[in-house]
């Protein structure tokens, strides 16, 4: 998981990373294996949510569309459930629920990391230092804790698990945003737009924003699969989707009692989550790899 | 050495300090009446309501709730949970040594796992046992731990019927520590490989290989001494994933620890309950990290010295 990598250290990794131009940018990704599966994976999952209606053989909330607990066969190729529900067509809508998940939680955390690391990496002085002890602070508390926190403070429920998420993540999204800003503010080019007399507003807005950038869509992409994680974990506790919905996570903790009479229903959805977090953080990697060269052996 | 303890402790002490006024604003942002939320389904009377509010204090301005629950903090006294009526430690504490066991035996297993495959891999660097072993890495950091969790229950339990499902002797540990465990060495595998790797180009090792040391001396005296200093670095914050992780783990063993009880609280809105886990939970990561960080000064002199 990006999170237990060193932030510091991947900030400075991306933050040497100049923006390369566009097209270089595209056959670098998919010139490495990790960047080119990685965005074969995502565009599959893209494709599977988009078109949930149309490949789907089932309606995913249909009971009794086949017989219950029947074994993966021609008819129904990844089994039915307890309650006679197809688990292919509850997987494919599933896709649309795991995408809205990663989009809305790293949004969030994204949004709001950025702005406080940006505002603490560029004010410095008092208010940097406890900006970033407070983050520093909740980032210690952990993910799930957070998460469990603003679960009590909201209740349970898909939604509610998606904010929660989001907001646990703040800490992490700042502390890389902090660490980028300050090694961009050492850089000649934001000397010279200071010496020059650029104001607060076009320092950090031409100047700091552009150049955090690239590793923000480094994070965003890696932690996208961190937020899938935690949501379907959180989705397995009963804490996030609720039934009839058909979350990966959630269809998981419903085959716990079933899972020696009717092993498909935890192996595929399992399947499903592992690919999908393995999509996203092979695209993650490809995308750094793309951006910086130098790192492609690390 | 002595200086750098003290600032570690301090930092630990702001850490608890931030958690109990988060605890004590958490309840007051809940929507609606929390005593209604947690009382409800009690079939209480708007004076029974009344008389809980008091007596919880949330009659009074939050800076002196926060006061109240200072003064209650220090004589060990974390309130009352809702569901079962027990004071919330007493609860905590009889079901932390289970949490306990299980993160430290997974932190042993992520750790022998996790660091000999980093190191075998950056020591093979581009051969098929470094793809291998970073292929697996990757694989292991992109499961879903409770899903590994059901894969080797529904194989070592179910299948081979060599473990318990569930139970509470150290067989039944071996399970989760292991699901743990394993999820979490594919994360200090890669940190490994990429220390190891950083190792192996630098001057001083060419030189001990030049001077013609033996090869076992270089890689374990050499090489792995200094390659594990920033590795250990991140333990203190591996061991607070894993505590984190245990919440789930827990769960899908039916292992009784608190993480277990932190979702039962969760579910249930037992508040004084879930008030109570957060600030152990912050307590305890802060307390290892703090532990951790004087391990990792011993093995680093730059720390040591300075």
């Amino acid at each position: 998981m990006i999170h237990s990598s060193s932030t510091a250290e991947l900030a400075d990794d991306l933050a040497t990373a100049s923006a390369p131009r566009k097209r270089s940018f595209w056959r670098a990704l998919l010139a490495g294996p990790s960047g080119l599966i990685g965005l074969v994976i995502v565009a599959v999952l893209i494709f599977a949510a988009l078109t949930a209606p149309v490949i789907a053989p089932y309606d995913p909330l249909r009971m009794a569309a086949g017989p219950r607990l029947d074994a993966p066969s021609t008819n129904y190729l990844m089994g039915t459930d307890d309650f006679g529900r197809d688990v292919l067509s509850r997987i494919i809508y599933g896709a649309r629920l795991t995408l809205q998940i990663g989009v809305i939680a790293v949004g969030i955390s994204l949004s709001c990391g950025l702005l406080l690391g940006l505002v603490a990496g560029y004010s410095s002085g008092w208010t940097e230092r406890v900006l970033m002890r407070l983050v520093d602070v909740l980032f210690s508390f952990t993910e799930i804790v957070i998460a469990l926190a603003c679960l009590a403070i909201f209740g349970v429920g898909l939604t509610n698990a998606m904010i929660a998420i989001g907001i646990a993540s703040i800490p992490f999204y700042a502390r890389v945003t902090h660490s980028v800003v300050l090694v961009e503010k050492g850089k000649p080019y934001f000397e010279a737009a200071v010496a020059a007399g650029a104001g607060h507003l076009r320092l950090i807005f031409l100047h700091l924003l552009p150049n955090v950038v690239p590793t923000l869509i480094v994070i965003g992409t890696l932690g996208v699969s961190t937020a899938i994680l935690a949501a379907a974990g959180l989705s397995f506790l009963g804490l996030g989707a609720q039934p009839p919905q058909p979350e990966w996570g959630f269809m998981l903790s419903s085959s716990r009692d079933l899972i020696s009479r009717a092993p498909w229903m935890m192996i595929f959805p399992g399947l499903a989550i592992a690919t999908t977090v393995l999509g996203f953080n092979l695209l993650g990697d490809g995308i750094r790899e793309a951006l910086d060269p130098r790192q492609t052996d690390r | 050495m002595g200086k750098f303890i003290l600032q570690r402790l301090f930092a630990a002490l702001v850490t608890i300090w931030i958690a109990t006024i988060a605890v004590t604003i958490l309840i007051h942002l809940v929507p609606g009446d929390p005593v209604r939320i947690m009382y409800g389904s009690f079939q209480t009377t708007p004076e029974e309501l009344e008389a809980i509010r008091v007596r919880l204090g949330l009659d009074q301005p939050i800076w002196t709730q926060y006061l109240m629950y200072l003064e209650r903090l220090v004589q060990g006294d974390l309130g009352r949970s809702i569901v079962g009526d027990q004071p919330v430690l007493d609860v905590l504490l009889t079901r932390f040594p289970a949490t306990l066991a299980l993160t430290v035996s997974s932190l042993a297993i992520a750790i022998v796992v996790g660091m000999s495959l980093g190191f075998l891999a950056a020591y093979k660097r581009g051969t098929w046992v470094d793809v291998g072993a970073m292929v697996l890495a990757i694989v292991g950091v992109s499961m879903p731990h409770f899903w590994l969790g059901l894969l080797l229950l529904f194989l070592f339990a179910l299948q081979l019927q060599w473990l318990p499902v569930a139970g509470g002797d150290w067989r039944s540990l071996l399970l989760p520590a292991l699901t743990l465990g394993l999820a979490n060495a594919a994360v200090l595998a890669r940190l490994t490989r990429s220390a190891m790797i950083d190792i192996f180009d630098q001057d001083f090792i060419r030189t001990a290989r030049a001077k013609g040391l033996p090869r076992s001396i270089v890689l374990y005296r050499h090489a792995l001494r200094s390659g594990l200093v920033p590795v250990v670095s991140m333990l203190g914050l591996q061991f607070a994933y894993l505590m984190g992780g245990a919440i789930v783990i827990e769960n899908v063993f039916a292992w009784n620890g608190v993480g277990r009880l932190a979702i039962e609280a969760v579910l249930s809105r037992d508040y004084p309950l879930i008030q109570g886990f957060i600030l152990f939970f912050a307590t305890v990561v802060a307390l290892a990290s703090v532990v951790i960080d004087i391990a990792y000064a011993f093995l680093d002199p730059r720390i040591r010295y300075s």
